[in-house]
């Protein structure tokens, strides 16, 4: 704009003055040509702290794609599900890496939201040295490849070495009832017996479906499962039973009974690292967290005693076709880069999912990543369903504990405790039937 | 002639307006309405009619039934909380009004009614904080045992009573004021030659004068109250640490029921519930100000 002003009111008056004028309107016009020509992504994630993960990817990208632009958008988890919600059925999100659950995306990719990936997309996933079948199956559906897998979430016992050490305690629980001996052991309290350092942190309130998936970890060392495919596509709760009650149970006694901990005393990583809990159960994030937090800390990880969640995370591409689509998907395959994976587990401690990457260069150097790569051989996993409504009996049955879990009542009640779980299992059966997934 | 064209300039300067007015408002309306009676899951291009079902299952459902009631008991209680205090701080501030620091008094009033929502929750998510808080402290300074604010299931229905009204406060007494400087004057100088006091002159005649004012005033904050989401949200919220109880109200579970359940039809039928309550509201508040009127 300027160049064209100047070109007209000075022309004729020097030719100095017109080949500089001709430049600036060829260097505008190459300006905006390349601005219109640059590609652009954007790359959704439901954990803030992959953000730098995914910056990084796009830094390594790059040389091959030198006019790239990827916005890295990085929001907490709930957020993330709506703005998937909403910018895809809207169709306003442009060409984005989504990162998404198996069992959540398998909604978008039934209703056409998510197209199949490219075939060489799908042949490097399909790869049998790339991934496990299992991680394969999470990232597709009916047979077809929709996603590449990046990183799950494995649960562990992270555990205060000092703490341990000061109540006597050689090693890490190794059953369920041992974690209730351990915990009633290792709280610390005050002159009035109130507990000041919880002995295993327990998730007991908070929004969402966290408090459930927490539960089912729990419930999962006792045999029981929140839903359980009985015939192909069938399915039913399977936690009103012995299983359901003790997992129960051993919250309601630890908070009412032994009162290791209650419900407002600081819980979760940030308790941990701060010296307010003794023990608790979370996954391999919490080791980079640590380290950049508190670097002092004296703590150790152990394996479950019969198993642990392994919840994937899979990267998606909104789209396939254009350049942009071509560049997302590149994307997606860079950040499976052995390369990236090693500083996604070193420097942001979510596990990668890929095989025959030598990942000793950080398990070597971080001891307590060996929870979470060497477990027992008969080590058991589960994932959440990919089935539909599997959020919605999640966050009903959070509801349900939450109540519960406040309930000192229920504490040396089986009878009440069972009963609670029957309305519970009952309102997941509903659900269940509701959407034509109950098992008869 | 004149009269006609008079007429189409009027509708033809108004319809962009009203054009407006029905895209933003009123189409949004109709469509909830609508989709209240369907089953959508937001992704599918299917949207089936399936009458009062939705309705028939909010009935039903103990979640939408425990939002249901906690937000009525929240907005109630603000009302109640709210509507005396802003009269009383109205009136003591109207009382100062040539004092040098009315400006300072009414300001300082209105300011939580303009502050972010969201940093002013976190600052009271701390003052309610179990461990850490001030309020504990002070409690415990008189002898009274520490509370869990945030997570017994009355005290942190109690706790975003408390953080609604003390936003509410600000536009309440703003009103109030408007309404003690319309009052006459020679009311009060009537009311004093008899010997009334400063509180009975305040009881017996700023009271029932300001009725219309505390009418609006109740119904406005009462349906804000029914529109509570984000106290409720911020005060439970916390990426780690210890969150605090979800107390559950009918904006977050039409949010979670949309977008986690992915029931938009469902949810639809609790903002229709929603928006029936704030309309009964609303024509009570109207034909109280009728009768009032009247007489």
């Amino acid at each position: 704009m300027r160049a064209y002003r100047s070109s007209t009111h000075k022309s004729g008056s020097s030719s100095v003055a017109a080949r500089i004028a001709a430049l600036s309107l060829t260097a505008a016009i190459t300006a905006v040509s390349g601005s219109a020509f640059a590609q652009t992504i954007n790359v959704w994630s439901g954990y803030p702290e992959m953000a730098p993960f995914y910056e990084h990817v796009a830094e390594g990208l790059k040389e091959k794609y030198p006019d790239l632009e990827v916005n890295v958008e990085a929001i907490a988890l709930r957020e993330h599900e709506k703005r998937i919600a909403l910018g895809l059925t809207s169709g306003s999100a442009g060409v984005t890496v989504i990162e998404l659950a198996g069992s959540t995306a398998s909604r978008y990719i039934e209703n056409d939201l998510l197209p199949a990936a490219p075939d060489a997309v799908a042949s490097f996933v399909t790869n049998k040295d790339n991934f496990g079948e299992f991680f394969v199956d999470a990232a597709s559906k009916n047979g077809t490849v929709y996603g590449v897998p990046l990183f799950r979430g494995q649960g562990a016992l992270f555990y205060n070495v000092d703490m341990f050490e000061a109540a006597g305690l050689k090693e890490p629980p190794q059953t369920m009832e041992a974690y209730t001996d351990y915990a009633e052991k290792l709280t610390q309290r005050d002159a009035n017996g109130k507990a000041t350092v919880s002995g295993w942190s327990l998730r007991l309130s908070g929004g969402g479906q966290g408090i459930a998936e927490k539960f089912w970890i729990n419930l999962f060392q006792y045999g029981g499962s929140v839903i359980e495919e009985v015939s192909d596509g069938k399915w039913q709760a399977n936690y009103a039973n012995e299983a359901g009650r003790k997992a129960v149970k051993q919250y309601l006694e630890n908070v009412h009974v032994l009162k290791t901990v209650s419900p407002e005393m600081p819980a979760d990583a940030e308790a941990f690292e701060r010296g307010q809990t003794a023990m608790f159960i979370r996954e391999s994030w919490v080791i980079a967290d640590i380290a950049a937090k508190s670097p002092d800390l004296n703590y150790a990880t152990a394996p479950l005693p019969v198993g642990s969640i392994a919840l994937p995370a899979n990267l998606y591409v909104n789209a396939v076709e254009g350049e942009d689509a071509e560049a997302a998907w590149a994307y997606v395959q860079a950040a499976n880069d052995p390369d990236n994976l090693v500083w996604l587990l070193d420097n942001v401690g979510w596990l990668p999912n890929r095989s025959g990457v030598d990942y000793g260069v950080v398990t070597e150097k971080v001891p307590a990543y060996g929870a979470f790569v060497d477990y027992p051989a008969d080590y058991k996993f589960f994932t959440l369903p990919a089935i539909g409504p599997i959020e919605e009996v999640l966050t009903r049955l959070a509801a349900q504990l939450t109540n519960a879990y406040g309930d000192a009542s229920l504490a040396e009640d089986d009878a009440a405790i069972d009963a609670m779980l029957a309305k519970a299992a009952e309102e997941t059966n509903n659900i269940l039937k509701r959407e034509g997934l109950l098992a008869e | 002639m004149l009269q006609q064209k008079r007429w189409r300039f009027a509708i033809l300067a108004i319809l962009p307006t009203l054009a407006i007015f029905a895209w933003v408002r009123m189409y949004p309306i109709v469509e909830t309405l609508r989709l209240s009676l369907h089953e959508w899951n937001i992704l599918s291009k299917n949207k089936p009619f399936i009458g009062l079902a939705n309705f028939r299952e909010l009935f039903h459902d103990q979640l939408f039934l425990n939002a249901l009631t906690n937000t009525s008991i929240i907005a109630f209680g603000v009302v109640i909380l709210t509507v005396p205090t802003a009269m009383v701080i109205a009136g003591l501030i109207h009382h100062r009004t040539h004092s040098r620091f009315s400006g300072f008094y009414e300001t300082s009033v209105f300011i939580p009614h303009v502050v972010s929502l969201v940093p002013a929750a976190m600052a009271w998510k701390w003052i309610f904080d179990a461990k850490l808080g001030p309020l504990n402290a002070l409690l415990e300074f008189f002898g009274i045992p520490a509370q869990a604010w945030l997570f017994d299931p009355v005290l942190s229905v109690i706790c975003i009573i408390v953080l609604c009204s003390w936003q509410a406060l600000g536009y309440a007494v703003l009103i109030y004021l408007v309404g003690f400087k319309n009052l006459p004057v020679s009311l009060f100088e009537a009311a004093k030659l008899d010997g009334a006091s400063g509180v009975q002159r305040f009881w017996h005649v700023s009271v029932p004068m300001l009725k219309p004012i505390t009418l609006y005033v109740s119904v406005v904050t009462l349906i804000s109250g029914f529109n509570v989401y984000a106290q409720a949200f911020v005060l439970a919220s916390d990426s780690q640490g210890a969150p605090g109880r979800q107390v559950r109200v009918l904006v977050l579970d039409m949010l979670e029921n949309s977008f986690r359940n992915y029931r938009v039809g469902y949810a639809a039928s609790e903002a229709v519930v929603l928006l029936s309550i704030v309309l009964v509201l609303t024509l009570i508040q109207f034909g109280l100000l009728r009768e009032k009127g009247r007489k």
